[in-house]
């Protein structure tokens, strides 16, 4: 990486610390990515909405954008660490040069990382584009959904405005959220769908998915709340559209 | 240590324009931190206001209270007007010392903490005067804010106002004046600040 | 209470032979003008306050009785320590003259200046490390409360309002800790030495910023134990409107706290300014100096947003107004944004000195120059401008302004080329150095490791689409500890044994600066990558049990930080007993080229016989130069 222009030297990337370095580089990005990823995106579980794929899948590709990255602090790191140590309590003898500056080298890292940078921003900005517009086409059934301190309500305007503390959705079908609070603050999260917005008193917000497994999942509050902010959760089942039409005319709605 | 500084009444022998120079800078420099803060109150009026959460940025008429009024922002331009009188008091004492002439700067500086009195005293009878309470919608609170802050920096002038024209009285402002420039620039940010808030509250 | 034996006859003071106020003064009479005080305005609120009207909401009567008290005692703390006596003498056309400042600057007192309203900035240095260490202690202490409460699942047993308090008291005792711990000791000892002045811009308000502080923080205490600050350190309303009376001790700390940053900041800032040493151009300007500056003079304008943010809160508890109250026209999205507007800034606050303080260490150890000294430069500048134009990324999931996310997630991962720069500035310098293995070297390597973990994690957080599965997850409390604590205090900590010899005059131990070293990373990294599991898993933040999926990971995160624990008591066991007996430091014993190694130990009084005169930079090392 160094900026030898005697012409003594040989070129950088002959020297032999450079050569550790770009062999360790290499290593440590594939470990970096592949550990890195595969526990994350293992930890997140399995998704059960196209948001949670999604964002699972972008967890491990900026995984694996940052990898190069960390791989080469990694490396150029250890590379010097694993070069010349000196111990004692006085200094070691001065470099041999006086290397202030490496243009070359700057630019290349300022370039590269706004190049990841921008990636990074326009990825995201897709991917949230995607979702609001499949949000705004689709013809999604409404919930409005109430936090208060510490349980959730649940209107189903669209059936006939039904009301529960539990929460049903029938599979593959968009479901719009419109949330909001009547006391502090909540946050409206279903764990496993990827999806979370504020509970804010005063305000209604939005958000929505659509479940595409059946299964109970998990609804937390991730906003602290007060003393049971703990206890603010909730399963949310998702089921065929049959069993939600006969749970719906159970909570006195029409399907 | 420093032998050589027990006969000097300033131990570094620094010319008072360098400590003239240095001591503006930190002024300005908390002003930076104030003017964050005004800007900030101008923020909270303007997004309440925008917000009308519920429709109680001016509360309409219920059974049980009477619909909440603006206030007509004209008191707050008089305060704000006191407040540049006094500025302008105090710029023309700055010149009387830029011009060594003590007198000036004396009358000067005592009618504009004459002016820094009035002003602050004109405020406390808004403040009190006004026809609603705290709890009148957010509009209510707002003007109380910044009435508030304005109070506050009407305190501060009052103080400012008081030791500049006393030191001024006691003849220690003949040689230097850097003292008196500091205490017109913050003369000059209390007019604006309190224009600011006159400003906000003659959208609401 | 004090004797000056040796102190000259023209010394001020009467006839009578009483000792004028000036020397009177000091935390004793502070403390019990402060108490005295707050008892007198406690007692006559309650006999005269008039009770609440039916409709008042609950707390009004009391908030307003507790924050007058807690006003009362600020007004007479500063009152006690002597901080009135310059203004109200400058007022009064009756300067301070020369022995009056001299006394001041603590003259011929002994350990006695420590304990009163000194302005020597080496005198504050001091003091603000001590006061840093009690308050990491504290908080350190309240994590150990918390994690071992999460230790077991299902709850622990500590009672679920306690547990917000002590989340909400780790948090921002914490982070006042951390905005302190580099600008407070560092900044104001080594700061003006490393410049070549004799003393701060403003002696005066640099006492005064640190007694500021010790007002801060009996309130803070006290809220403990009434009512507690249970909202987190973020305080959002209208949670914190709805909290008990120890809220009023929160903002209480808040405001005062942010006046001394204030002060603070004013003071640094044109001390560097205006006072560096004759030929100390801004490219002679040591790096340090500019993440000191951009530091503080980044929090100025944000601390008043907060002070604001508080005030309204104050304001809405004690007369029922409704900045944040939605049912009377308030919104808690005006709280949300006037805190992060700080809340942000404020990160990097934390954070630039002490990258900046490893850049200064990184030549020292491996002796050559600093790897592109203006990248560093604009890599500081960069992070603190963009710094203040991000802080919505908080509020992306909260709806606020759903159209305002893509902007704010561009400038926000924008930060991260800034960011680049300053790594690239570590490593360049690192890389085929010949290195000098010492525990701030180590720890070079360790912030750039921990702080590649914060940064790449910041990046998942502040892409929206990712942000809406872990915003207000355990994610979020792992990342921005890698990032305040895996860098902030690793740089602090290096910056202490670092400048250890010149603030003490004794070598810090070396084997108990590795054994810490090793103890905190490697806790600290078992810890954090645990809380990272939890977090993807889908555990929320601030929760005191937990489901059952979650109990590993929270197992593995408590001991990391057991382990964090034991190295923070071996540091600490480091400081008290090299500071009492350790080796006699010499002058310069890192060799390096910075003015605060040419002064003598302990450093005397207006530090420079003679000012110096500057002719290069401090990097000067390499054979090229010799």
């Amino acid at each position: 990486m160094s900026e030898l222009e005697t012409t003594q030297r040989p070129s950088w990337w002959k020297r032999s610390d450079a050569k550790k370095a770009i062999f360790l580089w290499v290593i440590f990005t594939a470990i970096i990515g592949y550990t890195a990823s595969i526990i994350q995106s293992r930890a997140m579980g399995s998704p059960a909405s196209e948001n949670m794929s999604n964002t699972i899948n972008m967890v491990k590709i900026f995984t694996w954008a940052a990898a190069p990255v960390a791989g080469l602090v990694a490396a150029l790191t250890i590379t010097t660490l694993l070069g010349q140590r000196h111990f004692g309590d006085n200094p070691p003898p001065e470099a041999e040069h006086e290397i202030r500056n490496s243009p070359r080298v700057a630019a290349t890292w300022v370039v590269v990382s706004t190049l990841l940078c921008l990636f990074a921003v326009i990825y995201g900005m897709v991917l949230v584009q995607a979702d609001e517009n499949k949000l705004r086409t689709a013809n999604p059934i409404n919930i409005d959904v109430t936090g208060q301190q510490w349980v959730w309500n649940f209107k189903y305007v669209d059936n006939g405005g039904a009301q529960s503390a539990d929460l049903y959705l029938p599979v593959n079908k968009p479901v719009l959220f419109h949330v909001t609070s009547t006391d502090v603050m909540h946050s409206f999260w279903i764990v496993q769908m990827g999806i979370k917005v504020d509970a804010n008193p005063g305000y209604v917000t939005e958000t929505g998915t659509t479940p595409n497994k059946i299964g109970v999942y998990d609804l937390r509050c991730a906003e602290l709340c007060g003393l049971y902010h703990a206890y603010m959760q909730k399963k949310v089942h998702v089921v065929s559209q049959a069993d939600y039409d006969a749970w719906v005319q159970n909570q006195g709605g029409n399907a | 240590m420093s032998v050589e500084t027990h006969s000097h009444s300033n131990p570094h022998h620094e010319h008072p324009d360098v400590v003239g120079s240095r001591n503006r800078l930190g002024v300005i420099l908390i002003l930076v931190a104030d003017i964050a803060m005004a800007l900030s109150v101008l923020f909270v009026f303007f997004y309440l206001k925008g917000q009308n959460v519920n429709d109680m940025w001016l509360p309409a008429a219920t059974p049980d209270s009477p619909a909440v009024l603006a206030l007509s922002s004209k008191g707050t331009w008089y305060v704000t007007a006191l407040a540049g009188l006094g500025a302008a008091a105090h710029f023309y004492g700055l010149k009387g010392v830029r011009a060594a002439n003590r007198t000036q700067l004396v009358l000067g500086g005592g009618v504009a903490l004459v002016f820094s009195l009035a002003a602050l005293i004109y405020q406390f009878m808004q403040i009190s005067s006004a026809p609603f309470t705290t709890t009148s919608g957010a509009y209510a609170s707002c003007y109380y804010l910044i009435a508030a802050l304005n109070t506050l920096h009407l305190v501060l002038t009052v103080f400012i106002a008081f030791g500049n024209w006393n030191r001024s009285r006691l003849g220690i402002y003949v040689a230097d004046h850097w003292h008196v420039d500091i205490v017109n620039v913050w003369w000059i940010w209390m007019t604006v600040s309190s224009l600011l808030g006159a400003f906000a509250l003659s959208f609401a | 209470m004090t004797t000056m034996m040796n102190r000259p006859a023209s010394a001020p003071g009467d006839a009578s032979g009483r000792k004028p106020l000036i020397e009177r003064l000091n935390i004793v009479t502070a403390l019990v003008v402060g108490t005295v005080s707050a008892i007198v305005i406690w007692q006559l609120a309650l006999h005269f306050l008039p009770q609440d009207a039916e409709t008042a909401s609950f707390f009004n009567r009391e908030d307003k009785i507790s924050l007058m008290s807690l006003i009362a005692w600020f007004v007479g703390f500063m009152t006690g320590i002597g901080a009135l006596i310059g203004p109200f003498r400058w007022a009064f056309g009756k300067d301070l003259n020369h022995d009056e400042n001299m006394f001041l600057a603590g003259k011929d007192q002994g350990i006695k200046r420590y304990f009163r309203y000194t302005t020597d900035h080496k005198v504050v240095g001091i003091q603000y490390l001590v006061i840093t260490i009690i308050i990491l202690f504290v908080g350190g202490t309240l994590a150990m409360l918390i994690r071992t409460n999460l230790g077991h699942p299902q709850g622990g047993w500590i009672h679920p309002q306690a547990y917000n308090a002590i989340v909400g008291w780790h948090g921002i005792i914490m982070i006042v800790a951390t905005i302190i711990m580099i600008t407070g000791p560092f900044g104001n000892f080594i700061m003006p030495i490393m410049i070549g002045a004799r003393d701060m811009a403003f002696p005066r308000l640099n006492a005064l910023s640190f007694w500021l502080i010790v007002a801060a923080i009996p309130p803070v205490f006290i809220s403990f134990f009434t009512g507690g600050i249970t909202t987190g350190w973020s305080a959002y309303n209208p949670l914190a409107s709805q909290a008990g009376l120890g809220m009023n001790g929160y903002i209480a700390f808040i405001c005062i706290f942010a006046i001394s940053t204030m002060v603070a900041g004013a003071n640094i800032t044109t001390t560097v300014v205006k006072m560096r040493a004759k030929g100390m151009t801004w490219n002679r300007t040591p790096i340090f100096i500019y993440g000191v500056v951009a530091s503080v003079a980044l929090a100025l304008p944000a601390f008043p947003v907060f002070f604001l943010s508080q005030i309204m809160s104050a304001m809405d508890r004690a007369f029922a107004t409704s900045f944040y109250n939605s049912a009377a026209g308030g919104s808690g999205w005006l709280y949300e944004n006037l805190f992060w507007i700080m809340g942000h800034p404020e990160v990097y606050v934390i954070l630039i000195p002490s990258v900046a303080a490893l850049m200064e260490m990184a030549p020292v150890f491996t002796r050559r120059p600093l790897f592109s000294f203006n990248l560093a430069i604009m890599g500081i500048a960069g992070i603190s401008g963009l710094s203040v134009l991000v802080w919505a990324h908080h509020m992306y999931i909260s709806g606020w302004a759903p159209l305002l996310n893509a902007p704010f997630m561009l400038t926000t991962e924008l930060i991260s080329i800034p960011t680049g720069m300053l790594f690239l500035v570590l490593i360049g310098t690192l890389w085929r150095g010949r290195l000098w293995m010492t525990m701030p070297l180590m720890s070079i390597f360790a912030l750039l490791w921990n702080f590649m973990i914060g940064g790449i994690t910041g990046i998942y957080l502040s892409d929206v689409p990712a942000d809406a599965f872990l915003h207000g997850s355990m994610y979020v409390t792992a990342h921005f500890h890698y990032t305040l604590m895996g860098a902030g205090l690793t740089g602090a900590l290096a910056s202490l044994v670092y400048w250890f010899p010149k603030m003490t005059g004794r070598m810090f131990d070396k084997t108990l600066s590795w054994v810490s070293f090793w103890l905190v990373q490697i806790g600290f990294n078992v810890a954090f990558i645990g809380m990272f599991l939890v977090g993807l898993a889908g555990q929320p933040r601030r929760v005191e049990s937990y489901a059952s999926i979650f109990n590993k990971g929270n197992l593995i995160t408590t001991m990391g930080a057991y382990t964090i624990m034991a190295g923070m008591l071996v540091l600490l066991h480091g400081v008290i007993s090299s500071w009492r007996n350790g080796v006699k430091a010499p002058m310069n014993p890192w060799q390096a080229k910075t003015l605060e190694w040419t002064v003598a130990n302990p450093v005397p009084l207006e530090n420079f016989e003679t000012l110096p005169v500057i002719t290069s930079d401090p990097y000067g090392y390499g054979k090229a130069q010799s």
